[in-house]
C-alpha cells in the first residue's frame, strides 16, 4: 500500500461525509413523516455518488484492473452498486424517500471500508476472478436494497397497523409496492450470487482442476446462497410474505454484512 | 375609481338569505348588463355559487355611493324589502382585491382550501368577459386572482391531504395496494357514509362495489345506483373472500364482524391485505380483528383524527397564504393605478380579516 492510494482514500471520504450529510437530513426527513415531496436528499446523495465513482475509477485506473480485490475495494464497489439502483429508482417521486434508508448504510459501509488495514495489498486478478468477483458483489447489493425496501416496508406497515398519523400522510409507496421490490431485488440477488459461485467453480476447475474447495469463504457463499434460496422456496411455497419475508430479507442482509468480513479474512485462496 | 365587491357568503348569512339572492345562468348576462347601464360600473362580474352571491364592480363613483347603488340594485333585482345589514359584506380597494384573491385560493371556503371555488369563479369572470363587461382593470384583477390562486396551491399545503372521512379511506387503501384498479369493495350496511366512501373508492378506480344491507331491497337499490352487485346480508360471508376493503356501517347494536369469523377466511386469501373500515357508531368490527395479520383496521375516530390533522395543517398553513395574497395585493394595486395618488390605499396596511361572525 503506496502513497498514492492516499489521494483517492480522501476522494471516498469526501463520499462517506456527503452520505453522512444526507444521512443526517434522512433523520430531520424521517421526523417530519416523509410528507412533503423531497429531492434535497437524492441530490445529496447524486453529489455523493459523484466522489463515490471518481474514488473507484480512479483507484481502477491506477492499478489496470477492477477494483474489487480487498475488503475495501469491494465494499467501496457493493456500496456503489446499491447507490447507483437507487438513483435509478429515486427518478420516482415515490421512490426517493428510499433514500433515507439508503445513505445510513452507506455511511456505516463506508466508514468500515475506511478503517485501516481493510486496504491490504491486492491480488492480481483478472478475467474469470473478476467476473466471479463482481457478480457475487453485485448480489450483495441487490440484497441490501431489498432489506432497505423491507426495512420501509416494516417501518411503514407498523404505523398502518397501529394508525400512526405518519402512515397516511407520509408520501411513500404503497406497502404492496415495497414488498415487490423487495421480492424482485431478492430474486436478482439470488440470480446474481448463483452466476457468480457458478463462474467462481470455473474459475477453481482452471487454476486448482477442482469444482470445490473447502475454503471457508467459499463455504460462507454457499450457505448465503442456500439462505436465500431457503426465502426465496419459504415464499413460494409456504406463502411467506409481508411482515415475516421482510424481516427475512432484513435478517439475512445482516448476516452477510456481519460475517463477510471475517470469512473473507480467513479465506486461503482469495488471499494467497 | 376602483374595484369594488358586496357580496354574501356562508359565513355571513344563513342559506335563505342566499338563496333569495343568487343568480340563475341564464339571469347573469341581464343582471350584469342591468348593473352597467345604471352608471354604478363601467365593468362588472357576478359570481353566484351555492355558498356565495358576489358582485364585483369597477367604479368611478365614491365607494359609498356605489355600495348604496348595488344593494339598491340587489333588493330591486330581487324584490327584496326585508332588513338587510351586516349579512352583506361592501369592501372597497384594496381589501375587495384581497378578498378576491382569497375566495379563488379557498381561503373564503366552507372548507378551507378546497378548489371547486376556483372553476366557480373562473366561469364567472368567462361569463362576464364573454359579454364584454369586463375591461381593463376587472380582467386584470381576475387574472392575477388565478395567477395567486395557481401559486397558493403551488407554494403551500392548504390544499393538500384529505379532509373527509371518505378521501381518507381512499389515502389509506392507496398506502396498502398498489392500485384499487382490481381490488374490490364491499359495503355493509347501506348508509349514507358508507356510499359516499364507496363512491370516492370507485372514482379512484375500485373494480366492483358488492353491497350488503339487512333490507336487501335497499342493497339492491345502492348497488343499482353504485353500478355493483346486491348480496343478501346472510351471505356476506360467502362473497368475503374476494373483496379486499370493506366498509361497514350498519346499525347494528353488536359487533357484525369477529375475530372468529374472520380469522378462517383469510387463510383462503393467502396473505392479500384487508383493509377494514368501521365508520359506524356502535362499532360493527371487533377490535381484536387488527391484530390479525394483514388485516388493517380502521374506525370512525381514526379516520376523523387523519382528517382534523390535514385540517391543522391546511389552517396552519393560512399565514403563508396570506403574506402571498397581500403581496400580489400591492403589486395589483400599484399596476391598476399607477398615475393616480391614493394616499389612503397605499398607506392603509392590507390585511386579511375574515368577514362576518
Amino acid at each position: 500500500m503506496g502513497l498514492d492510494w492516499l489521494n483517492e482514500k480522501w476522494v471516498f471520504g469526501l463520499a462517506v461525509i456527503l452520505y453522512s450529510l444526507s444521512a443526517l437530513y434522512s433523520i430531520f426527513l424521517h421526523r417530519q413523516g416523509f410528507r412533503q415531496d423531497n429531492r434535497l436528499n437524492y441530490w445529496l446523495i447524486f453529489c455523493a455518488f459523484i466522489p463515490h465513482t471518481a474514488a473507484m475509477a480512479w483507484r481502477g485506473v491506477l492499478a489496470g484492473r477492477c477494483p474489487i480485490n480487498n475488503i475495501y475495494e469491494m465494499t467501496v464497489f457493493v456500496m456503489w452498486a446499491m447507490v447507483a439502483t437507487y438513483l435509478i429508482f429515486g427518478a420516482a417521486p415515490r421512490f426517493r424517500y428510499l433514500g433515507a434508508y439508503t445513505s445510513p448504510l452507506m455511511l456505516t459501509m463506508g466508514i468500515f471500508a475506511l478503517m485501516p488495514k481493510l486496504d491490504a495489498e491486492p491480488e492480481l486478478t483478472q478475467g474469470w476472478v473478476s467476473l466471479h468477483a463482481t457478480l457475487i458483489l453485485l448480489s450483495y447489493g441487490a440484497f441490501g436494497l431489498g432489506s432497505v425496501s423491507s426495512l420501509m416496508y416494516l417501518t411503514q406497515e407498523h404505523d398502518l397497523k397501529f394508525h400512526k398519523l405518519r402512515a397516511a400522510l407520509a408520501r411513500l409507496p404503497s406497502i404492496e409496492r415495497l414488498e415487490l421490490v423487495s421480492v424482485r431485488m431478492t430474486h436478482s440477488g439470488f440470480t446474481l450470487l448463483s452466476l457468480g459461485l457458478l463462474s467462481g467453480i470455473f474459475w477453481l476447475k482452471n487454476d486448482y482442476g477442482v469444482y470445490f474447495s473447502s475454503d471457508p469463504k467459499v463455504l460462507w457463499t454457499w450457505l448465503v446462497w442456500a439462505l436465500y434460496m431457503g426465502l426465496i422456496i419459504l415464499r413460494l411455497k409456504w406463502k411467506l410474505h409481508g411482515r415475516r419475508f421482510a424481516w427475512g430479507v432484513v435478517g439475512s442482509f445482516l448476516f452477510v454484512l456481519l460475517t463477510f468480513w471475517g470469512f473473507n479474512l480467513l479465506s486461503s485462496i482469495h488471499h494467497q | 375609481m376602483a374595484v369594488i365587491v358586496i357580496g354574501l357568503n356562508h359565513r355571513t348569512s344563513p342559506v335563505e338569505l342566499r338563496e333569495r339572492f343568487a343568480f340563475a345562468e341564464s339571469r347573469l348576462t341581464g343582471a350584469m348588463e342591468a348593473i352597467r347601464n345604471s352608471g354604478i360600473a363601467s365593468e362588472v362580474v357576478i359570481l353566484s355559487t351555492c355558498n356565495r352571491v358576489e358582485i364585483y364592480i369597477e367604479s368611478d363613483l365614491p365607494s359609498q355611493q356605489a355600495f348604496d347603488g348595488l344593494v339598491d340594485f340587489l333588493r330591486e333585482e330581487k324584490n327584496y324589502d326585508g332588513p338587510i345589514g351586516s349579512e352583506i359584506y361592501r369592501l372597497a380597494e384594496p381589501a375587495s382585491l384581497t378578498h378576491l384573491f382569497q375566495v379563488a385560493s379557498g381561503l373564503d371556503s366552507m372548507v378551507l382550501g378546497e378548489t371547486e371555488i376556483l372553476g366557480q369563479i373562473k366561469q364567472a369572470y368567462q361569463v362576464a368577459f364573454k359579454g364584454k363587461f369586463t375591461g381593463r382593470c376587472l380582467n386584470k384583477s381576475f387574472q392575477k386572482a388565478f395567477n395567486v390562486a395557481k401559486q397558493i396551491r403551488t407554494e403551500t399545503q392548504i390544499q393538500r391531504g384529505s379532509v373527509s372521512v371518505g378521501s381518507v379511506a381512499v389515502e389509506l387503501a392507496e398506502k396498502i395496494f398498489t392500485t384499487l384498479k382490481d381490488r374490490d369493495v364491499m359495503i355493509i350496511g347501506a348508509g349514507d357514509t358508507g356510499e359516499k366512501t364507496a363512491r370516492s373508492l370507485l372514482s379512484r378506480g375500485a373494480r366492483g362495489i358488492l353491497v350488503s344491507n339487512r333490507s336487501f331491497d335497499r342493497a339492491e337499490q345502492l348497488a343499482a345506483e353504485l353500478g355493483g352487485e346486491a348480496v343478501r346480508f346472510d351471505d356476506w360471508e360467502n362473497e368475503f373472500q374476494r373483496v379486499d376493503i370493506v366498509i361497514s356501517s350498519t346499525s347494528a347494536p353488536h359487533y357484525v364482524l369477529t375475530r372468529r369469523q374472520i380469522e378462517p377466511i383469510l387463510k383462503r386469501r393467502c396473505g392479500r391485505s384487508l383493509l377494514l373500515i368501521d365508520i359506524a357508531v356502535p362499532r360493527d368490527i371487533e377490535p381484536e380483528v387488527n391484530f390479525l395479520e394483514d388485516v388493517y383496521l380502521y374506525n370512525v375516530d381514526d379516520l376523523q383524527a387523519i382528517a382534523s390533522d390535514y385540517l391543522d395543517r391546511r389552517k396552519a398553513e393560512l399565514e403563508r397564504c396570506e403574506s402571498i395574497i397581500e403581496d400580489k395585493v400591492q403589486a395589483l394595486v400599484e399596476g391598476l393605478r399607477p398615475l393616480e395618488e391614493k394616499g389612503e390605499g397605499k398607506s392603509s396596511k392590507l390585511r386579511f380579516k375574515p368577514e362576518g361572525p
